[in-house]
C-alpha cells in the first residue's frame, strides 16, 4: 500500500471548489471528487480518502462505503491505463469474455492488478452502453469498438 | 438540394419524420449556432410567453410516456408535483441508461446535447424549478464532456442562469458523472448517487416528485422523454398523436444490436413491426442466417422466439400483450447458431453482481439463480435445476424495494418458458475441460 501523501494540485483544488458550487450540500459533491482524485492519482489511496475526509468533513468509512460499491473507483493501485472489456450479452454474442481472458493471458494480468511495469489493468465490466459495436471495450475513456484480440492487443500496446 | 431561408437540407431540421433525430443529420450541430440556426432554442423561447400550467397540459394530452423503461405518463408525472414554483425542488435527467442492450440516450446526447438542454428549460420553466442535474453514467465520459461544453454554451445565451432573458426564470444545470452501477438506473438508487452515497434505491412512496433529492421534490424524467418535449411544443400534442398508437403515441428511439446487418439507433413511431425493424431498418439477420430469439426491451425483458418477434409490434401494449415488455427500446437479436443457455448465464451472472445488497431476496436470490444454473461448470448440473430455477426466481418477485429482483426473474422464467428444452440440455451437459 501507499504510503504517499495526497493533496490536489493547486489547478485540481479550484475544480474542487467550484464543483462545491454546483450542490446544495457538500456531500453531494463526494462522486465528481472521487473522480477528480482518480484523475490525478489514477487510484483513491488511503492518504487520499484521509485527504478527501478532512476536506469534505464526511466521515472517512462513508467515503469507502462509496468507492466499494461503484465499479469504477479503484480502492487499490491500477495501472495507468486501465482498460474495460465488456462481458454482457451482446459483447459475448461476438467474443467479449474471449476476448478478456485472452487479454489475461497475453499480459500476464488479473482483474485490476496492475501489470506490465504499471502500464496496464484489466477490467471486466457489465454492459458499457455501446452494444452497437460490440464486442467493445474502453481504453481509458474512450471506447473501441469491433475488436478482436489481435486488434485489441495492438491498441492497447500504443497506449502510453 | 433546395434551399429555403438560406438554409440546405443538410442545415435544416427534418421535423417530419423525427421528432428527436430530427437535427442528427446536421453537421456540427452540437454547437449551439448550428443547432439555433437550425430552429433549435426557438421552443424554449416560445415556452417563456406561455403559461406553465399549458405547457404541462400540452405535455400531458400528447401522451408522452416515460422513455426510461417503465413507460408511465410524463405528463401525469409532472401532474403529482409541487405547484409551488418558489418552493425549493430539482430536475433531474436520467441519463445512466444502464439496462443492457440500451445505447440510444448516448447516441442523442453525442451528437445533439442543446435538444436535451432545450427539453430541460422548457420543462423546468413549466415545473418551476431553479436547479437541475444531468446524471450520465460513468463510462460515458466523452458524453459529459459534450454536455458540459453545451450547458456552458447555453450560460454564455443566458438560457441558462440567473434571470434567463429578462423572464425573472433562474435555471441553472449541471453534469454529474455516476461511476459504474446499474442500480443509479432506478431514480430513487440514482437520488442516492446525486447525494453522494451508495447507489441505494429507497422504498416508495413517497415517490421523489414528493420527497427526493435531499428530501425535496424532485422530477426524474429520461433524457429522450425531456427530449421530446420541444417537438411537442413546436407541432402540439395532436401532432405528436399522429404518430403511434392510441395508447402508446409518439415516436421511440431503439437501440438494435446483435445479429442483425445494421446495429445502432433508430427512431421510428411506436407500433412499428419488429420485423419491419430488423428486416428494414436493421438490414436484415447477418450473414444469412436465421432468426432464433430477440430481447425486445432490454435485459429485464422476458424473451420472444422467431414467431413472436417477427408478429409483434413494438408499443408499451402489444409488446406487454405477447409476454415481455417494451422497457427501454434496447433489440437484442439473436440467431440460430447460438445457444440459449450462454444467453442467461451472461444475464444471471449481470443481475448478481449489480445487486446492490440491501434487500435479501434479491442479494441471495440473484446468487442463487447463477449458482443454480452454472451448477453444470463443476459436474453437478441436473435437468431439475430448470424447475428449481423458475421455482426461485418466481419467490423473488414482488418482494423487494426496487425492481432489479424482478429485473433478474422475468427473463429466466420467460427463457424457462420459451426454450426450457434447450435448458435443459444445457445444464445437465457438462462443461468440456
Amino acid at each position: 500500500m501507499s504510503t504517499q501523501k495526497f493533496e490536489f494540485t493547486p489547478e485540481n483544488l479550484v475544480l474542487y471548489k467550484e464543483y462545491l458550487t454546483r450542490y446544495d450540500d457538500v456531500q453531494s459533491a463526494l462522486l465528481p471528487v472521487l473522480h477528480l482524485v482518480q484523475e490525478q492519482n489514477h487510484w483513491i489511496s488511503p492518504e487520499a480518502i484521509a485527504y478527501v475526509s478532512q476536506l469534505m468533513t464526511i466521515p472517512e468509512i462513508k467515503i469507502k462505503e462509496v468507492i466499494s460499491f461503484y465499479d469504477m473507483f479503484y480502492d487499490e493501485p491500477v495501472g495507468r491505463n486501465v482498460v474495460h472489456v465488456c462481458t454482457n450479452i451482446t459483447c459475448s454474442m461476438f467474443g467479449g469474455r474471449e476476448i478478456y481472458q485472452g487479454l489475461l493471458k497475453h499480459y500476464k494480468a488479473d482483474y485490476l492488478k496492475p501489470c506490465d511495469n504499471n502500464r496496464l489493468s484489466f477490467q471486466k465490466m457489465e454492459c458499457l452502453g455501446a452494444c452497437e459495436l460490440a464486442p467493445c471495450m474502453r481504453l481509458n475513456n474512450d471506447f473501441v469498438g469491433n475488436v478482436d484480440l489481435n486488434s485489441a492487443i495492438s491498441k492497447i500496446d500504443a497506449l502510453p | 438540394m433546395t434551399e429555403e431561408n438560406g438554409l440546405t437540407d443538410k442545415e435544416k431540421a427534418n421535423y417530419k419524420d423525427y421528432a428527436l433525430l430530427s437535427y442528427h443529420h446536421i453537421p456540427g450541430v452540437h454547437n449551439l449556432e448550428v443547432f439555433e440556426k437550425a430552429g433549435g432554442y426557438e421552443m424554449m423561447k416560445a415556452a417563456f410567453l406561455k403559461d406553465p400550467e399549458a405547457i404541462k397540459e400540452e405535455v400531458k394530452n400528447s401522451g408522452l410516456r416515460g422513455r426510461g423503461g417503465a413507460g408511465f405518463p410524463t405528463g401525469v408525472k409532472w401532474g403529482f408535483f409541487t405547484k409551488d414554483r418558489q418552493a425549493q425542488k430539482y430536475l433531474v435527467c436520467n441519463a445512466d441508461e444502464s439496462e443492457p442492450g440500451t445505447f440510444k440516450d448516448r447516441y442523442l446526447v453525442e451528437k445533439n446535447p442543446h435538444i436535451l438542454i432545450e427539453g430541460m428549460i422548457i420543462s423546468a420553466w413549466a415545473l418551476g424549478i431553479q436547479k437541475g442535474y444531468i446524471y450520465i453514467r460513468g463510462e460515458f465520459y466523452h458524453q459529459a464532456v459534450t454536455l458540459e461544453k453545451a450547458i456552458k454554451e447555453a450560460y454564455a445565451k443566458n438560457y441558462l442562469g440567473k434571470n434567463i432573458l429578462n423572464k425573472n426564470f433562474d435555471f441553472d444545470l449541471y453534469v454529474h458523472r455516476g461511476a459504474g452501477a446499474y442500480i443509479c438506473g432506478e431514480e430513487t438508487g440514482l437520488i442516492s448517487s446525486l447525494e453522494g452515497k451508495k447507489g441505494q434505491p429507497k422504498l416508495k412512496p413517497p415517490f421523489p416528485a414528493i420527497k427526493g433529492y435531499r428530501g425535496l421534490p424532485t422530477m426524474v424524467n429520461n433524457v429522450e422523454s425531456l427530449a421530446a418535449v420541444p417537438w411537442i411544443m413546436r407541432f402540439g400534442a395532436d401532432a405528436y398523436k399522429k404518430w403511434g398508437t392510441e395508447k402508446s403515441p409518439g415516436t421511440k428511439l431503439f437501440s438494435i444490436s446483435g445479429d442483425v446487418n445494421k446495429p445502432g439507433v433508430i427512431e421510428v413511431p411506436l407500433g412499428t413491426t419488429l420485423k419491419e425493424i430488423i428486416e428494414v431498418h436493421c438490414g436484415g439477420m447477418k450473414d444469412g442466417h436465421a432468426l432464433k430469439a430477440v430481447i425486445p426491451g432490454g435485459s429485464s425483458a422476458p424473451i420472444f422466439d422467431a414467431e413472436t418477434s417477427y408478429a409483434v409490434k413494438m408499443d408499451y401494449e402489444d409488446v406487454a400483450a405477447k409476454g415481455s415488455m417494451l422497457g427501454s427500446g434496447a433489440i437484442v437479436v439473436i440467431n440460430d447458431k447460438r445457444n440459449m443457455g450462454d444467453v442467461l448465464k451472461w444475464t444471471l451472472e449481470f443481475y448478481h453482481h449489480e445487486s446492490c445488497g440491501q434487500c435479501t431476496p434479491c442479494r441471495e436470490g440473484t446468487g442463487w439463480l447463477e449458482k443454480v444454473f452454472k451448477r453444470r461448470e463443476s459436474g453437478k448440473g441436473l435437468v431439475s435445476d430448470i424447475d428449481l430455477l423458475d421455482k426461485t426466481a418466481a419467490s423473488m418477485r414482488g418482494q423487494t424495494i426496487c425492481a432489479l429482483a424482478d429485473a433478474a426473474a422475468m427473463p429466466t422464467q420467460g427463457m424457462i418458458k420459451v426454450f426450457r428444452r434447450e435448458l435443459e440440455e444445457y445444464v445437465s451437459t457438462p462443461v468440456k475441460k
